[in-house]
């Protein structure tokens, strides 16, 4: 970022001030590195613009100038401001349009900020929220990284690490609560000992959870939340030891934590109940996994806490190489765990707005420098009476500052509105902290104001610029002529060239968002979306605990199910496909065996029934689906994946082959056709299944397809699966066509928003163009009048003017281009099978703003063609 | 008799001056002595400040690098230049002669 931010300043910024502030933040060591530098930024650009302005104020000047002491400048500010006030009354249609650009641009960034803030900026709701990281690991071989750790590879890493002031296991599963009138579900947080502790949490009553709690065969116990407590067992205060039934077990409560706590903070806890953990690394390493958070030690960064994990992978990879070969620990802050890829859509939005506003502002520019082209006589007379250039600059600066409060106010409007908007079209399933709490509150504001104060400084010092080398005399004769000089279209040319590259480089980012949207929707899953519901079931733990039980149960409910008239197929399965699941198991072939010291392959697996692939319309290569030969008790069977076939039996057919699975002896009954399990960008990978038939469980996911509206099924499926079981819970339902569209909404809210504004950043690059050629020809309507008179046609006219535009649009194009290419590596991480250099998205969004261009020319370009060249010469 | 004439230095730059007299100090440093007298200035508002004395050539400045956590960071140091340490003195006998000035008795009636 730092690198990012110093080649945006001046050089005598970057090296005088920038380079030597930051070092000394960074020496200090002060929190919030980025802020610091950004706010050091800020502050150079402030000094800089500042050196310049001072540097526009000519030291002498040519007429005597009344002094002004420093009490009376603050009376002569608000004069001046009121002053520009009636001057923007004064002309509505340029006010109307330069407000309403400015809001438009001020208002999009400020919405998009509010999340920001929300997500990126608000502190996380722990003490040193900064110090807590949660612990990953990715498989090098696979390059898949996952979120949660082996058991195993936990307690050693507990008890080997040195960074870290401890290291914390937790898992957020539903429990349900029985015994207090209907059962219901509750959010809850199994976390080991440390956890609280590690979190800084202290009890509101009684107490939290210790390690003995935690030892396996302790005595079940719960904390309750505050909500919770409030809510179900009415704040009563003696509450700290009574018993709760949670799932099979009675428990016993021992204390509240205080109101607001919940970890992970993008989940609610309603209870809190231990984790067992071995104290010794169990043999089966990976057999159990477990979400994993640490807190680094006071004066310990990040990158030797990550160096000290790396360090134990490595002796864990040499000590046991067949369950650790390849896999590597690391950690990452708190923050950038929860907010994952949404990070980049942000960044990414925020910049794109940004670029919006920019072109705004060029835009506005423009406007600001016809008028002040127009203003040459009122200034030239306030020069002749005595004013100086440091008074014409502060009224310039006090108009631009009265155009940038107007807008500034419509702006935040226009956010209170757009933030609402934004939020509504973040897809529900992004689970990131703060999103729920999105408002335009005082940082935002500030954010808002910092913005308006910004624009209203670059467009006095636009003005400035179109004043400055005016003196009294010689303005007051030029006045007399429309005509302005050179100078003031070349800046009004360079205007409309920033704006072009800006929007060329909005088009270039839309378009290839575009063009990787369309490959994702293209691509083949594997299986079939729709008519397919999807619905998450789960009966009394105690009731159906025994295998034989729960298969009962499900027989019982599949067939109420399939008698409903629109179900046509019903399966069952552990794991939705694209949710990014990411669950792997390791295989051996008997006859095959991998060498001593090296880890077994790693394949994704599922537990399903057969109708699973029915319903999803996963097709049988070979051999058979999962049915009634397979039950608790018989023989362990599993379908495999036609990947899973190439990569480790070569392609011939595995059906009747075995393969191991840990000390598990399974044989190939079937082979299916491959499926993008995890999400659609990644390519499907060797899958195995389970049979759910052997190991039935009393909460799974039903599938089921329909012949109609699958959401329409829902209650008939929910009624008839009550009439087998009446404590049945359902908590999700939702259809296969909506998980597919959860899987695509990053880059669904990625399109829309880039979409939106490089249309934005089209449509202003266009007016802009526009007014300056409209400008142009009005400027050079005597020599237009004398072309035509000499025998020009209105063709010649219509090249020459469309000519013009077209150089502009061709030198913005090729900046924009440049820009773009570089631009567009930030996407890299949310483009699909599309490269950022993409050639066919670079030509196309170079044809469509020239066109664009072109016609916004051609208007000014035909009234050219019209001038009447009596009328104009006998004017001259 | 020999004109008297202000100093040509500011409270700041010479409290600077006077920091650097001593030894050759990083900026940080000397951010913090003059905060100490209540001059607080933001990073870049001082570098600009230290900037503007080298163009006019009273101290010398250079990047020199320092590990920091095991990372390599380039801290500004500076020292004070013969004309700096002149200009320094020259206003610090200005104070004297202005403080044993005020401590003379005057002759006049007012």
């Amino acid at each position: 970022m730092r690198d990012v931010l110093s080649r945006l300043l001046p050089r005598r910024a970057r090296e005088e001030w920038f380079e030597p502030s930051c070092c000394d933040a960074q020496i200090a060591n002060r929190r919030w590195l980025a802020t610091r530098t950004f706010l050091i930024f800020l502050q150079c650009w402030g000094l800089e613009l500042r050196e310049r302005a001072l540097n526009l104020l000519p030291s002498q000047q040519s007429f005597v100038k009344p002094t002004e002491s420093p009490k009376e400048r603050i009376p002569m500010f608000w004069h001046d401001l009121r002053h520009a006030f009636r001057l923007l009354l004064r002309e509505p249609g340029f006010t109307l349009a330069a407000v309403l650009t400015l809001a438009l641009g001020v208002g999009g960034n400020v919405a998009v900020f509010a999340v920001v803030e929300a997500v990126l900026l608000r502190p996380l709701p722990y003490v040193d929220a900064d110090s807590l990281v949660i612990l990953r690991h990715r498989d090098r071989s696979t390059a898949v990284t996952k979120e949660f750790i082996a058991i195993g590879d936990y307690v050693d890493l507990a008890k080997r690490q040195a960074a870290f002031e401890s290291i914390a296991a937790y898992g957020s599963p539903q429990v349900t609560i029985y015994g207090m009138d209907e059962p219901f579900r509750v959010r809850a947080l199994s976390a080991t000992a440390d956890l609280l502790d590690l979190l800084r949490v202290r009890p509101q009553l009684g107490r939290l959870l210790t390690r003995e709690d935690t030892r396996p065969g302790a005595a079940p116990v719960v904390v309750l939340s505050d909500q919770l407590w409030k809510s179900r067992f009415a704040g009563d205060p003696k509450v700290v030891g009574r018993g709760v039934k949670i799932g099979a077990r009675d428990v016993q409560v021992i204390g509240v934590v205080p109101p607001g706590f919940h970890f992970p903070p993008t989940m609610q806890t309603d209870v809190i109940i231990p984790q067992a953990m071995p104290l010794e690394a169990p043999a089966g390493r990976k057999n159990g996994w477990t979400y994993s958070v640490a807190r680094l030690k006071p004066g310990v960064g990040l990158k030797e806490g990550v160096a000290n994990l790396a360090a134990i992978s490595k002796r864990l990879e040499e000590e046991f190489p067949r369950s650790n070969q390849s896999t590597e620990y690391y950690a990452l802050p708190l923050r950038d765990a929860l907010v994952g890829d949404t990070k980049a859509a942000l960044v990414l939005i925020l910049g794109a707005v940004g670029v919006v506003l920019l072109i705004a502002c060029a835009n506005v520019a423009n406007l600001l420098l016809a008028r002040s082209l127009g203003r040459h006589r009122e200034m030239a007379v306030r020069v002749a009476l005595g004013a100086g250039q440091k008074r014409l600059v502060a009224q310039l600066l006090a108009e631009s500052l009265a155009l940038a409060l107007c807008a500034g106010t419509a702006g935040v409007l226009i956010a209170i509105w757009g933030t609402r908007a934004l939020v509504t079209l973040v897809p529900k399933s992004v689970d990131v902290p703060g999103l729920a709490e999105v408002h335009v509150n005082a940082w935002v504001l500030g954010f808002a104001l910092l913005v308006t104060l910004a624009t209203a400084l670059v467009f006095g010092m636009l003005s400035a610029l179109a004043v400055r080398k005016q003196d009294g005399s010689g303005v007051l004769v030029a006045a007399g002529r429309s005509s302005a000089g050179g100078g003031a279209r070349r800046a009004a040319s360079a205007l409309v060239v920033g704006e072009v590259a800006l929007a060329i480089v909005l088009l270039i980012g839309a378009g290839l968002i575009l063009r990787s949207f369309s490959r994702l929707l293209a691509v083949d899953p594997g299986f079939t979306t729709d008519r397919v519901l999807t619905m998450e079931v789960a009966v009394p733990f105690e009731r159906y605990r025994a295998p034989e039980a729960a298969k009962v149960f499900w027989q019982r409910a599949f067939e109420a199910v399939r008698a409903i008239p629109d179900v046509q197929e019903i399966g069952a399965a552990v794991v939705v496909p694209l949710t990014g699941n990411h669950w792997t198991a390791s295989i051996d072939r008997p006859e095959n065996p991998t060498p001593a010291g090296e880890r077994p392959p790693e394949v994704g697996w599922q537990m399903s029934t057969g109708g699973f692939f029915k319903v999803l319309q996963i097709p049988l290569l070979s051999g058979r689906y999962f049915d009634d030969r397979d039950r608790p008790g018989s023989k362990t069977v599993v379908i495999v994946s036609e990947g899973l076939q190439k990569r480790y039996f070569d392609g011939q057919s595995a059906v009747g082959r075995e393969i191991l699975i840990g000390q598990t002896r399974a044989e190939i009954v079937g082979v299916v056709g491959n499926i993008r399990r995890a999400d659609l960008s990644e390519a499907p990978r060797a899958d195995l299944y389970f049979p759910f038939e052997i190991n039935p469980s009393p909460q799974i996911r039903l599938f089921l397809r329909t012949a109609g509206d699958p959401a329409k099924v829902a209650p008939a499926v929910q009624s008839a699966i009550r009439g087998v079981e009446p404590s049945a819970l359902f908590p999700e339902t939702i259809t296969m066509a909506e998980v597919a569209r959860a899987s695509l909404q990053i880059q669904n809210l990625a399109l829309w928003l880039l979409g939106l504004f490089a249309a934005t950043a089209l449509a202003l690059a266009a007016v802009g163009i526009y007014g300056v050629m409209s400008y142009t020809v009005r400027q050079r309507t005597r020599e237009i009048g004398t072309r035509i008179a000499l025998g020009a046609t209105d063709r010649d006219i219509v090249w020459m003017v469309l000519g013009q535009g077209a150089r502009l649009a061709v030198v913005g194009a090729v900046i924009g281009l440049t820009t773009g290419l570089l631009a567009a590596r930030a996407l890299g991480s949310l483009l699909f099978g599309v490269k950022p250099s993409d050639p066919l998205t670079l030509a196309s969004a170079t044809v469509v703003l020239i066109a664009t261009i072109m016609i916004a020319c051609y208007l000014p370009a035909r009234r050219a063609a019209r001038i009447d060249p009596a009328r104009t010469l006998a004017e001259q | 008799m020999r004109r008297k004439e202000l100093p040509a230095l500011t409270h700041l730059q010479f409290l600077v001056l006077g920091v650097l007299r001593a030894n050759e100090q990083p900026g940080r440093v000397i951010r913090e002595a003059i905060a100490t007298y209540g001059v607080r200035r933001s990073g870049p508002a001082f570098y600009q400040m230290m900037a503007r004395l080298e163009r006019d050539g009273l101290v010398e400045g250079w990047y020199e690098q320092i590990t920091l956590s095991g990372q390599a960071v380039k801290e500004r140091r500076y020292r004070i230049k013969p004309a700096g340490a002149r200009l320094w003195s020259a206003t610090q006998s200005f104070y004297e002669s202005v403080s044993g000035a005020a401590a003379r008795p005057r002759w006049s009636n007012a």
